[in-house]
């Protein structure tokens, strides 16, 4: 869980050359034959990503675990469908899911962001389970039986894709914007110490309120593309308690708190719950309890943590002498009595 | 010299526990105030009271005139009140630079500035003798460099009114000297100091006045020279029977 501090302007300019040029390569796949199933794995990717980013300001930058991300992903996908089925054009429509999403965020932000730690947590998922009753008993809704939306003329695969697309670049460079950013800096010693943060001027609950707002906008947006691509959802669906564990668990696997961590995550999920849930529909949930005991217990930092120490330790042998790890185990030698 | 922080009546319960009662006192501007007392006298209670880490009970605080004693402590900061910790609290995951960029973005009497504050951090680092670990992540520091950290991160928020709880604790003598010498630069540039000190060599030889806690009262108060002599602190902190010599013998004993 250690961002890093300022990556060297060099380095800055390679990861900005690797994001162009995979968004190039992504927006000319459509067009390129790939095989329509390809993309429309990719399509949800996207909205996965998207979502994990979303969770990651939240639960990585500012530390502030949520377990109940499903309730933004369900209100944007139920707004943008009341809104598409009542004419609104779809990206008006995922605006106002970003926004009703955002709006439930505050609500649901002023009591429980009253809580710390485990407590806010828990309350998380007393709060996700609520709502999902709520929406599976209103008719509105259409019950447990779901909600479809009218066809809308001819259905164009590479219009969704290029939505989703759209929406996961939106959360990367929201993302990237508020991890450099004095706010993503008020965030991360909210993270650390919350009152020491205060001390210093930082107005947690106002921050935190902002950053919940800002993840619930982007994961509404992605419900809502969720919604308008599938044509048909149901609360115990969307607003499931799985779909928010699903959020948690991207950036958990991929690193909390980096910008590359969601989006490797995301991946990965979106990769293994195609292959597992095709061929083993129990066995997933298994396979991610497992994993996750595994990154708690060996690897907090997730991949990009794993990437990290595996590079230092390459570089350390490479160079012979003693390494980054070394030096810095010595300085953390001389801590405390 | 006018009082820059007036305390009255200041009392705080925990459940049927007074661990402060009905304090009173004040401090004026461009001084080294110092709150002394025996472990539990309620000097720590008192001290977040007034940053606004606890609520009071009762009793006012008032700053140039302001009522504070309500406010939280993201507020009070703003005012020109900011504390360090008696157990260094540093955002460790984060590097030292970054450690005192919060103060000086979020704290302060100005609203956050968006461009760089890299040269007036690196001034203060200096000031702090840390520059040399401007990009260690704050949790690889060893205690001395924490407490000079504490006391960087609270001067980015540009104090007019320091609170410095135990800020030489658990420093070696050297680095006590160069701790305290730092703190009479900062007297010297303006800044009124609200001293927390176990360490009564350092209190003695710094502070303006003092005030002895007990039992979260007030016991004494006076210059250095006062308290060392006066009976009732003696009594509290050597116990009744005690035979003293000199003032130099309570300086040893605590």
């Amino acid at each position: 869980m250690t961002p890093a501090a300022s990556p060297s302007p060099a380095r800055n300019r390679l990861a900005g050359t690797g994001a162009v040029l995979t968004l190039a390569v992504l927006l000319l796949l459509p067009s390129a034959g790939v095989p329509s199933n390809v993309i429309r794995l990719l399509l949800g990717t996207f909205l996965w990503v998207a979502a994990s980013l979303a969770w990651n300001l939240l639960g990585g930058v500012t530390g502030q675990v949520s377990f109940g991300f499903a309730v933004f992903y369900g209100l944007g996908a139920y707004t943008a469908a009341f809104a598409i089925s009542g004419g609104v054009n779809p990206y008006v429509a995922f605006a106002a899911a970003g926004l009703v999403a955002a709006l439930g965020s505050i609500l649901i932000g002023i009591p429980t962001f009253r809580l710390r730690g485990p407590y806010f947590a828990i309350a998380t998922i007393g709060v996700n389970e609520a709502i999902r009753i709520v929406m599976s008993n209103l008719a509105i809704t259409g019950g447990a039986s779901g909600y479809r939306l009218p066809a809308a003329g001819r259905f164009s695969q590479a219009e969704h894709y290029y939505t989703a697309l759209g929406i996961a670049a939106v959360a990367f460079l929201v993302s990237w914007y508020v991890m450099r950013s004095p706010f993503g800096l008020a965030l991360r010693a909210i993270r650390e110490d919350q009152d020491a943060a205060a001390d210093l001027g930082v107005h947690p609950f106002r921050c935190k309120l902002t950053v919940h707002a800002l993840s619930a906008f982007l994961t509404g947006m992605a419900g809502g593309a969720f919604a308008r691509y599938t044509a048909y959802i149901h609360p115990d669906g969307v607003f499931s308690f799985a779909t928010g564990i699903s959020i948690l668990l991207m950036p958990v696997i991929g690193g909390l708190g980096t910008l590359p961590g969601p989006v490797i995550g995301a991946i990965i999920y979106s990769i293994v719950q195609e292959e597992m849930v095709v061929n083993f529909p129990q066995f997933h949930l298994l396979l991610y309890g497992a994993l996750l005991i595994l990154i708690v217990l060996f690897e907090p930092g997730g991949l990009v943590g794993l990437a990290k120490r595996l590079a230092r330790s390459v570089r350390g042998r490479m160079t012979g002498g003693p390494g980054e790890p070394a030096v810095a185990r010595a300085r953390l030698g001389k801590v405390g009595p | 010299m006018t009082d820059l922080l007036v305390v009255e009546g200041l009392t705080r319960h925990f459940g049927g526990l007074a661990a402060v009662t009905d304090l009173h006192f004040q401090v004026k501007e461009g001084e080294i105030f110092g709150i002394i007392g025996p472990n539990g006298a309620g000097k720590t209670t008192a001290f977040s009271m007034i940053a606004g880490s606890l609520k009071p009970s009762r009793g006012s605080i008032r700053f140039r005139g302001q009522e504070i004693a309500a406010w939280p402590s993201h507020r009070v900061v703003h005012l020109g009140i900011c504390r360090t910790h008696q157990i260094p609290r540093p955002f460790t995951d984060m590097t030292v630079h970054e450690n005192v960029e919060v103060g000086f973005r979020y704290g302060g009497r100005r609203t956050a500035p968006r461009g760089p504050v890299t040269t007036e951090i690196e001034r203060l680092l200096e000031f702090t003798a840390l520059s040399a670990w401007a990009d260690t992540p704050a949790g690889a520091l060893p205690t001395g460099n924490r407490k000079r950290l504490e006391l960087a991160r609270a001067l980015a928020t540009d104090p007019v009114l320091l609170l410095c709880d135990e800020i030489c604790g658990g420093l070696n003598s050297a680095e006590t000297q160069a701790m305290l010498a730092l703190l009479r630069r900062l007297r010297e540039a303006g800044v009124t100091i609200l001293y927390i000190e176990h360490d009564m060599r350092a209190v003695m030889g710094i502070c303006d006045r003092i005030m002895v806690l007990n039992y979260g009262e007030k016991l004494a108060e006076g210059t250095p020279h006062d308290i060392q002599h006066d009976e009732g602190v003696i009594e509290a902190y050597l116990g009744r029977r005690a035979s003293i010599r000199s003032a130099g013998g309570v300086e040893r004993r605590a």
